[in-house]
Order: structure tokens, then C-alpha cells, then sequence
């Protein structure tokens, strides 16, 4: 078939020696792409995630607290806390050579990842304060008592952010090394479309609670594409265009699957968030409480590094940036990336801007 | 990629949808009186499209890297897309509509809901099969449970750590 089509293509008159090269190449790639798509479509191959090996340290409720070893050149670990709910945190160690947790440790640092898990309906009445002041506190110190080390650097990514650094604002007790905030929205005056969708004039959260129980994942799966229509328009003409190449394809189904894995948000979980965080812009003022403290983020005295992404449209760098005012330490510092919120931290873009940056922030403070 | 011929024809194509949109977006601000018109609506906006892409046509273009731009042709089509639809969710007027469509839903859901799981619950229960809530209700037991467990643990380590060292300090006091 592929001589067939060649040969058309050198007998179309007046077509010069270079076109007929492209046509060439072309066609080859569109057969690729059909043989591709075909075993795609009649023998889906699951795609294989989370390839770096780990250990499982501690576990409570739906959560668990995992360790990636290192060579450990690096005196001080790091704990990431990623977000609760929404997605499933193997997108940090999507795939072998794409991987922020492989990076991470091939330069040393031991890295305890939180999973918060999947929740499920008995888990309804769990609060943002119950993650910052129970589960947080006890995977940390946990990953600190694994690791031996007397001091542990914390890194949040998304939600995680906000929620590790009230858990390091409040808990004066661990021994916070450094503090990195990834894409985390902190001052949600500048949050952007979901903040207007989630505005109390338009959104009626305790009605919405009171009669759902919790956040199922298909409407989040609807919020998010939303945010971003045409997304998967744009995922599917890249899918097409590089269909040829099994190295595209086996990132895209990689990807795909984590993009099409949503996970519930527990009810009250969601109410405090929505509410104390997104409309009432709580965190940035000093106003938000946990366990009875008042989160005062200028108690986060180590260094810290804040990461955003210029075309984050769920955490735009406008709210990610104000932590770096918030914070009372001395060493702290904001750098702007491309990309958007998940090319941040996964990907190739990912792994030649976030990543060594991050990785070498963190060296010279470990 | 493009030769540079092909790229002005490009940004030629993004200037005419940049074009379309603001107008568009004109349109979407000024009040509507009468029954919105489909096509009137979407028409300024795809007048300056087709425009576009007809002058890119028409001017045509020698490089044989036909796929490749029109591959680049998709990509800026759906970033103009991408721009006019995130303007337009960025307005108070959108945020409404879909608060409004929210609260039409959840007002049909509710009732529904409750119905459906007042009547699984009963039929459940005719059939000595717990139901859902039940299950549910163990769950969260067993949440509370290993909750109490852990500040068991808790209590004990602490209770270890200090025999611990009340020991260490009598292996140091002089006999």
C-alpha cells in the first residue's frame, strides 16, 4: 500500500524532487499512524504507571505515606503532599525517564510522597482541618521517624500547598528544613475562573453538600474540562499528529489514564474549602483556624521557594506568587515557569525547566 | 514547521479570528432586546474567520509542507477558540448561568434522591440485606476505631518513652 501511494505521488506532473521526498515521508507517518491508531482501538494496552519502586511506611484510613529511596546525597528528605481528592498522585512517577519522583531521587533526595487516597461516603464528614491537623501530622512525622533524618524539607504541590503550609504554619513542632510551594493557590483573590464560578453570588456550596453528600468524580471530571474546553480537541489533533511515534503514544495513554481517573472529594472536605478558601479568601488574610490556631503564615520562618506556571489556569501565578510576601522567612524566593499546572511537573517542558530548578534550590539547602 | 510565507499568512489568519472575537465579544456585551438570533450571533465572528482562511487559500503557498501547516492552521484555531470561550466563562453572566443550571439540577436531585434511597433502603431491609447507609455506618466505625488505635498507640509510645528514659537515668545515678 505504501509503494501504491508513493507511486501516485511521483506521478503527479510538475511535483519536484523535495515535495515528492515529503510526500514520501508523509505517508510513511500516516501509516504509522493508522497501524497506531488500529492498536489503539481493536488491542488497548493498559498502560503500565508509578514505575520507580517504593515502600509503604504508614497508612491511615484511605492515606498512605510512601517512600522512594535514594543514593541519599542529600542530608534532608523531602515530604510532598499533592492534593486531596480531584486526581491520583501517580502522575509524579508517571513513567520511567518522566517521572518527578525518579529525578528527584537520582539526585539524591529521599522522597516520601502522601496519598491521600480515594475516600469514600463514610469519609463525608472529613474537614480541610482534619487533613492539616490529623493525617498531616501524622504521615509527617512518620516519614521524619523513617527517615532518621532530624529535619525534613516539605513540598506542596496544588492543594497540597495550601494545606502543607497551614499544616508548617501551625505546627511549630516539626522541623520544617525547607518549604516549597508548587502551583498552589494562596491568595485566591486571583484565582481565576474558579473563582468566579465558585463565587457565593452564583454557587450555593452548603446546598450543594447538603444534597450530593460529597463531590462526585464526574463533576469534577465536568469542572475541569470546562476550565479548559478545548482541551481534548487539542489532545486529540496532538494525539493524531504524532500517532507515528510509539514513544507519544505510550506518554498519551500514560497521561490519559491519570487524566481520566477523577476522585471524589469528601462532602465537608469540599464545604470548608469552598468556603473558607475560595469565597471568603480566608488563608492570605489570617483569618483561617485550624485545630484552634489561627494560621498565621508569617510563623513559616525556613526557606521557601514558590513555582508557578504561566499558563496555569487552575492556579495562576497571580495567587501563587502572594506567599512569598505571607511567608516571615528571610530566604525565600518565587520563579515563574512555562507551562500550565500539570505541564509544571510533568512532562518533558517539566523535566528541563520545574524540575532541575527545584531539585537545585533544594541541593543547596539540604 | 512553516516556511516564514506561510507563518505570515499565520498570523495574518490569528489577527482576522482576534478580530472576529473582539467583535464578538462586543456583541455578548451589549443587551439584547429581542430573541437572540443564532446565526446573527455567531456570525461576526465567523464572517472574519472564513475571510481569513479564504485569503489563505487563495494566496496559496509553495512549501510541500502542506500537513505540517495545516496542522499549525488546527493549533491556532483552537487557541483562537480556546481565547473567545475562556472570555466568555470569565464573565459574571456565564458564572450565573451555570450557578443557575447547578441549583436547577440540584433542585430535581434532591427530592429524587431521597425517594430513591428511602425505597432501597425499605426493599433492603424486606430482604435482610443491609443497605447502603448501614455498610456506610461501619465504614466510619471502623474510621473512629483506628482513630481511638492510634491515640492508644500513641499514649503508649509516650508512656514507653518516658519509662525509657527514667531507666537510662537510673543506669546513670551512682549505687
Amino acid at each position: 500500500m505504501k509503494d501504491e501511494l508513493f507511486t501516485m505521488a511521483t506521478e503527479i506532473p510538475g511535483l519536484s524532487p523535495e515535495a515528492r521526498a515529503r510526500w514520501q515521508h508523509e505517508m510513511e507517518r500516516t501509516l504509522l499512524r493508522m497501524k497506531h491508531f488500529a492498536e489503539m482501538v481493536m488491542n488497548p494496552q493498559e498502560p503500565v504507571v508509578g514505575p520507580t519502586p517504593r515502600q509503604e511506611i504508614y497508612r491511615k484510613n484511605k492515606s498512605r505515606l510512601y517512600r522512594y529511596a535514594s543514593t541519599r546525597t542529600h542530608r534532608t528528605p523531602l515530604l510532598f503532599v499533592p492534593n486531596l481528592g480531584i486526581s491520583r498522585p501517580y502522575i509524579f512517577d508517571l513513567m520511567a525517564h518522566g517521572s518527578f519522583v525518579e529525578h528527584m531521587t537520582q539526585q539524591g533526595f529521599d522522597f516520601y510522597l502522601v496519598d491521600w487516597g480515594v475516600f469514600g461516603e463514610e469519609d463525608n464528614g472529613l474537614t480541610v482541618e482534619d487533613a492539616v491537623t490529623k493525617i498531616l501530622p501524622r504521615l509527617a512525622q512518620k516519614a521524619l521517624e523513617s527517615s532518621g533524618a532530624s529535619e525534613m524539607s516539605v513540598l506542596g504541590y496544588c492543594m497540597g500547598a495550601p494545606l502543607s503550609a497551614c499544616f508548617v504554619a501551625t505546627h511549630p513542632e516539626f522541623p520544617a528544613k525547607n518549604y516549597i510551594n508548587m502551583a498552589g493557590p494562596i491568595d485566591f483573590a486571583h484565582v481565576g475562573l474558579f473563582g468566579l464560578w465558585l463565587d457565593p453570588r452564583f454557587f450555593d456550596v452548603d446546598k450543594y453538600v447538603d444534597t450530593l453528600g460529597s463531590v462526585p468524580p464526574d463533576m469534577i471530571k465536568a469542572g475541569f474540562k470546562l476550565l479548559k474546553p478545548t482541551m481534548d480537541l487539542s489532545a486529540g489533533l496532538n494525539l493524531w499528529w504524532n500517532l507515528w511515534n510509539p514513544e507519544y503514544v505510550s506518554g498519551f495513554n500514560a497521561l490519559n489514564k491519570w487524566a481520566n481517573e477523577y476522585v471524589a472529594f469528601p462532602g465537608e472536605f469540599f464545604r470548608q474549602w469552598v468556603r473558607e478558601f475560595y469565597q471568603e479568601n480566608r488563608l492570605i488574610r489570617g483569618e483561617l483556624v485550624m485545630g484552634g490556631t489561627k494560621v498565621n503564615l508569617a510563623r513559616i520562618t525556613c526557606p521557601v521557594l514558590a513555582v508557578g506556571a504561566r499558563e496555569d489556569n487552575i492556579a495562576p501565578p497571580g495567587c501563587v506568587k502572594p506567599l512569598i510576601e505571607a511567608v516571615g522567612s528571610t530566604d525565600r524566593e518565587y520563579v515563574e515557569m512555562p507551562g500550565g499546572h500539570i505541564s509544571l511537573i510533568a512532562g518533558r517542558g517539566a523535566s528541563v525547566h520545574c524540575w532541575p530548578t527545584v531539585a537545585s534550590w533544594l541541593a543547596a539547602r539540604s | 514547521m512553516a516556511d516564514t510565507g506561510g507563518q505570515q499568512l499565520f498570523d495574518l489568519w490569528k489577527k482576522q479570528v482576534e478580530d472576529g472575537t473582539q467583535q464578538w465579544l462586543k456583541m455578548m456585551g451589549t443587551p439584547q432586546a429581542q430573541t437572540l438570533d443564532p446565526q446573527a450571533f455567531w456570525r461576526p465572528f465567523m464572517d472574519h474567520c472564513m475571510a481569513g482562511w479564504a485569503k489563505v487559500m487563495t494566496q496559496g503557498t509553495a512549501s510541500p509542507d502542506l500537513m505540517g501547516q495545516w496542522k499549525q492552521f488546527l493549533d491556532q484555531w483552537i487557541a483562537a477558540w480556546s481565547k473567545v470561550l475562556e472570555q466568555a466563562m470569565g464573565t459574571e453572566a456565564f458564572a450565573k448561568v451555570i450557578g443557575t443550571q447547578l441549583e436547577g439540577f440540584l433542585n430535581a436531585a434532591s427530592p429524587a434522591k431521597k425517594a430513591a434511597e428511602q425505597h432501597i433502603e425499605a426493599t433492603l431491609g424486606g430482604l435482610g440485606i443491609p443497605s447502603r447507609s448501614q455498610v456506610t455506618g461501619i465504614a466510619r466505625q471502623i474510621v473512629q476505631l483506628e482513630e481511638k488505635l492510634e491515640g492508644v498507640e500513641d499514649r503508649l509510645e509516650a508512656v514507653l518513652k518516658r519509662l525509657n528514659d527514667l531507666a537510662a537515668a537510673l543506669r546513670q545515678e551512682p549505687r
